[in-house]
């Protein structure tokens, strides 16, 4: 089953975001710029798992025969 | 292989998710609503620590009932209304759908988050600091491009009047969140920035923003929700289709003038202050354009309002918004400002518009929406939606009107002279004496959080009632 | 005649050019010509960066979100300028970035509180403002008495000021640190501190510099700044 081009979208922004909190919660001055780097870092992993299931929800679905958006 | 009858015809998946995040801000929002009310009547309650203190839990409020309660309902119902009204399912697929609403969400958490940290830019309704705006941005774009491109490759050849509003809504907030919150950051590992403009152009930039926030984000995207709504609800067509055009395009270019009201005798320059007092006036009559066309498509059914809470809630908020955009008119005449600025009397204003206006209109669509996205047969409830309709109007009432007597009281008393001509109150008689008024406010804040609660225990119910087969029929025939 | 709107409802490109077309006017007629007309910003004398203390009280007060409760604009009505004092002029906001006037008075005008009251009121009324005005409904600060002032991003703050517009010169920029510290001070020789920036006060009772300490500087120059009765200031006068 091929890549849907939205979860490529989704997935590049999460990766470009991900690196960005880990570089801005590595050099982070203050505290809210070390939170803000760390959850976005983790809310940019979370996502991109949440992509993987997805696709793979799908593949299997669309493998027993069935097309539902999930 | 494609199965055309077992496929859903739309993407109700993320409006759903948006569905249980407008009910949950929904509360946070109220609460904390609650709490800095409470703080103005017994300040003991700021409790001393930096975090808890009003002046940092205020933003808390604001962005989690406009931009979070709001904008989550905003965002969710546009998804709804956009698929159905162009017949064709979310433009990009899920997982920028998906993008918008938890990228959204996380932007709500991290910006209360640094509220309560003390990372603010000092500006009205547009506190978050610039790294908060700049992921807002990548959000915003995101949101704008699967709105637009959805109505783009729409299978309905006009674009229906919901979609105008709500389009409008999309676009100027993305102009006024850039313009506003163009800043210079002390370094890029920093979160305190400085706004480039300064002093009068600043105030100027900040109010063209600030009313417009109420102009776009409260009133133009609400009406894409009653466009859509009420006419679903009542089973009626809109009243006027002409009126909606004449009162949209006079709306979106008469609101984005209206922003000096808010500096009235101030050192902003004369010709400003008169402009926009020129076109707040003027703005009466497209508001009123939408208070009819909404009002006014009941004819013939106003039956229903006795059989259908949800919709009840629907017209009221449109008499609530028809009232406080004949109050805000009034507002902004500069002789009325003189007395009214600076008081209680905006703060009664303001909710007279988001409690009356924003959130019944909301709760009127979450009532339609919860049965037919979860393809419930009806509410749990109707008699607690009659419940929840009344506490919460009783909470309203309670609201503006100890507002606009603490408000008027603190005008008369701050221009109060005595036999001699001296001042006759000190600015501390004036806090002392409408202590009662803050007191009554914050139970009529406390009647309107219970409504919300008795909504959530509703919803939750109605969720939990069984799928009915002629539900999911409808469901999947796409209404 | 009138266009069919037919065509623009039909086209989603049209009424998206349209629609970003008609929110513009507005706001370019009554935004762009305030940084063009040269009267926007009044001349006068007096009005001066804020010093490295004063400018860190600032991010305080902005931080803490006073501006929710106070306003700094005092408006052109007989009961303001009688309670509050002159009328707020367009240049002492000039290198306020941002401004600061406020929407609402849950407590009084603070554009001309500097001055006003001594330094020790000000100490006193932060930590419990209901110990000096019981009425106040204000919330209680002691815990920036308690909390060293932030000085480590001291220099990149004042440069980032710069690059928006505040005069800051060289000279300003490499003594921060010495100015501030000698503000922060009521023993230390104040001379340099007053010829960079005029009407500057001493706060602080020695020891380690405190975010109150920046707060109380902030607060006592508040509207100081323009001399009305300067000749120079004539056509202020009211």
């Amino acid at each position: 089953m091929e890549v849907e081009t939205g979860d490529l979208v989704a997935g590049a922004i999460m990766l470009v975001a991900g690196l960005l909190g880990l570089i801005l919660a590595s050099g982070a001055t203050d505290n809210e710029m070390y939170v803000f780097g760390l959850s976005l870092a983790a809310f940019a992993a979370v996502f991109v798992v949440g992509l993987i299931r997805r696709h793979y929800d799908k593949a299997e679905a669309h493998a027993r025969g069935e097309n539902r958006h999930v | 292989m494609y199965d055309a009858l077992r496929a859903p015809r739309y993407n109700d998946d993320v409006v759903k998710k948006f569905v249980i995040a407008t009910v949950f801000w929904g509360v946070v929002a109220f609460l904390v609503g609650v709490i800095i009310a409470s703080q103005l009547a017994w300040p003991e309650l700021n409790l001393g620590l930096s975090f808890t203190n009003f002046g940092r839990l205020r933003p808390v409020h604001t962005s989690a009932g406009i931009f979070a309660f709001g904008g989550s309902a905003l965002l969710g119902t546009s998804f709804y209304v956009v698929q159905r009204t162009c017949r064709v399912r979310l433009f990009g697929g899920e997982a920028v759908a998906n993008f918008v609403f938890w990228g959204y969400q996380f932007f709500l958490v991290m910006a209360a988050l640094s509220y309560v940290m003390g990372f603010s830019q000092g500006q009205e309704y547009a506190e978050p600091e610039w790294h908060l705006d700049l992921w807002l941005t990548v959000v915003w774009v995101t949101y704008a491009v699967v709105f637009i491109g959805t109505i783009v490759k729409r299978e309905e050849p006009h674009i229906y009047v919901a979609n105008w509003f709500y389009m409008g809504f999309i676009l100027t907030i993305a102009v006024l969140h850039l313009a506003n919150n163009l800043a210079m950051p002390v370094s890029l590992f920093t979160a305190k920035s400085y706004n480039v403009a300064s002093g009068v152009q600043n105030a100027m930039i900040q109010w063209w923003y600030g009313h417009n926030a109420v102009g776009f984000f409260l009133t133009a995207g609400f009406l894409g929700m009653m466009y859509y709504f009420i006419p679903k609800a009542a089973d009626r067509p809109i009243y006027s289709y002409r009126l909606s055009i004449v009162h949209f395009w006079s709306l979106v270019f008469m609101y984005i003038w209206a922003g000096p009201h808010h500096l009235h005798w101030t050192a902003l320059p004369d010709w400003t202050q008169t402009l926009g007092m020129a076109f707040s006036i003027m703005l009466w009559m497209p508001s009123w354009g939408g208070m009819i066309n909404g009002m006014m498509t009941l004819s013939g059914a106003w039956d229903k309002l006795r059989t259908d809470p949800g919709l009840r809630f629907s017209v009221t908020a449109v008499g609530f918004y028809g009232m406080a955009t004949f109050e805000g008119p009034v507002m902004s005449i500069r002789g009325v400002n003189a007395l009214s600025h600076y008081t209680d009397w905006g703060i009664g204003h303001v909710h007279a518009g988001t409690l009356g206006w924003n959130a019944f209109i909301t709760f009127g669509a979450l009532y339609y929406l919860v049965p037919v996205l979860w393809k419930r047969e009806g509410l749990y409830s109707k008699k607690l939606a009659s419940w929840h309709f009344w506490i919460s109007t009783l909470g309203i009432v309670f609201y503006i009107t100890s507002m606009w007597v603490a408000g008027i009281m603190q005008g008369l008393m701050w221009r109060a002279y005595d036999a001699l001509g001296f001042l006759q109150y000190s600015f501390a008689e004036s806090v002392s004496a409408v202590h009662p008024y803050y007191v009554i406010r914050m139970l009529g804040g406390v009647l309107f959080l219970t409504g919300m609660l008795i909504m959530v225990y509703n919803l939750i119910q109605t969720v939990r009632s069984p799928v009915t087969e002629r539900r999911a029929a409808l469901a999947m025939a796409g209404t | 005649m009138f266009i069919r709107h037919e065509t623009i409802e039909k086209n989603a490109f049209l009424m998206l050019v349209l629609t970003l077309l008609v929110i513009s006017i507005g706001g370019i007629v009554e935004v762009i010509p305030l940084f063009t007309i040269e009267t926007t910003v009044e001349h006068v004398t007096g009005v001066r960066p804020y010093t490295p203390l004063e400018s860190r009280g600032r991010d305080i007060y902005i931080r803490e979100g006073c501006y929710v409760c106070h306003s700094q604009m005092i408006r052109a009505l007989r009961d303001e300028v009688e309670r509050y004092g002159h009328y707020s002029i367009a240049a002492e906001g000039m290198y306020d970035h941002p401004f600061q006037w406020g929407s609402k008075r849950i407590g009084p005008d603070l554009a001309r509180v500097g001055g006003k009251y001594s330094n020790d009121w000000h100490y006193a009324h932060l930590i419990n403002a209901q110990s000096v005005v019981p009425e106040s409904l204000m919330p209680h600060y002691a815990f920036m008495s308690d909390t060293p002032l932030d000085t480590d991003d001291l220099i990149k703050r004042l440069k980032a000021q710069r690059a928006v517009g505040v005069p800051y010169s060289d000279d300003e920029i490499a003594n921060a640190m010495a100015d501030l510290h000698t503000q922060a001070d009521p023993a230390a020789d104040n001379a340099a501190l007053l010829k960079r920036y005029p009407k500057a006060v001493q706060v602080g009772h020695g020891g380690a510099v405190t975010e109150m300490d920046a707060m109380v500087a902030y607060l006592q120059v508040l509207g100081t700044m323009v001399d009305f009765a300067d000749p120079a200031n004539e056509n202020m006068r009211q």
